[in-house]
């Protein structure tokens, strides 16, 4: 019997989120806009939901003059992506065969 | 990207596998502080090797433009710093690396300048072959573990001769070490830029 995959990951954003934040020690929201081609009020709505999950901070500061934000995987994160990799190598592997 | 969508386990696969490389393809170091830093303890080597025949005075100080450079570096880490959108453990650790060198030179300027060790620029040679070695390995910088490695092949190799031929060797690391590979990143710097514009 498969575990389920988690449902805050198995979202096409979120994962990509946190797969880009699981590569770094932190990135700006930029960044991740830039690199997940997302807009900015969709990506604000799921980082929101990440870290009401506890996967991840989230730091607002200026930065020369201007609003920051910077994110920041947290262990609790960095578990439940692990967990959710291991489930889906499970579920790939019974495709396989 | 949209969010809503029902991912299948192989879309999911496909997005980790996707951001993952992006994060890791997008690391560009722009170059210029190994091509400063390349072409100043070059030029230093080779005119201390020149006026040894010269014996011009003011020559004798040449090495005090590495003191001086320590300003630009400060600005050019700052800048670079300011620019980065995100940090990688990586980056910490090279820059860890970086500050011990940057330390133990300074502790090795004190020593060699206190007790006029001969064959000195071994030691210099061994030392500039530690973070170049590291920086190489860590980020699978093939121009940075043959400079690295240069470094200490010459430093062996000025253990059996004397100045200011050992000074030529000096300038060959310093080459080797940081302005070749300095110029491939530069290279590699400025073509990533054009084709993000």
């Amino acid at each position: 019997m498969f575990k389920e995959l988690d449902p805050i990951l198995h979202s096409q954003l979120r994962l990509a989120v946190m797969s880009l934040l699981i590569s770094v020690k932190e990135a700006e929201f930029t960044f991740i806009k830039e690199k997940t081609n997302a807009t900015a009020g969709n990506l604000s709505v799921q980082i929101q939901k990440l870290k009401e999950a506890g996967y991840i901070e989230v730091v607002k500061e200026f930065k020369d003059n201007y609003p920051n934000t910077t994110c920041k995987i947290t262990s609790k994160g960095v578990l439940a992506f692990e967990e959710y990799v291991k489930v889906l190598q499970q579920y790939l592997n019974v495709n396989h065969k | 990207m949209e969010n809503e969508k029902t991912l299948t386990e192989k879309e999911s696969f496909e997005i980790i596998t996707q951001m993952i490389n992006k994060a890791k393809s997008d690391y560009r170091e722009t170059g210029v502080a190994a091509l400063m830093w390349g072409s100043i303890v070059t030029f230093c080597s080779l005119v201390t090797f020149i006026n040894y025949y010269l014996q011009w005075q003011p020559a004798k100080y040449v090495w005090f433009l590495t003191y001086i450079a320590v300003i630009p570096q400060i600005i050019i880490s700052v800048r670079e710093s300011k620019k980065t959108k995100y940090k990688t453990y990586n980056a910490d650790a090279m820059g860890g690396i970086w500050i011990s060198f940057g330390i133990a030179l300074i502790l090795l300027i004190y020593f060699v300048n206190t007790f006029k060790a001969e064959h000195n620029e071994t030691l210099f040679l061994i030392l500039y072959g530690v973070p170049t070695f590291a920086t190489g390995y860590t980020r699978k910088f093939k121009a940075m573990i043959i400079g690295g490695t240069a470094c200490w092949a010459f430093a062996i190799a000025n253990m059996y001769i004397v100045f200011p031929y050992t000074m030529l060797l000096t300038a060959a690391a310093a080459l080797l070490a940081w302005f070749i590979p300095g110029l491939i990143l530069r290279r590699r710097f400025l073509k990533a830029k054009e084709q993000h514009v």
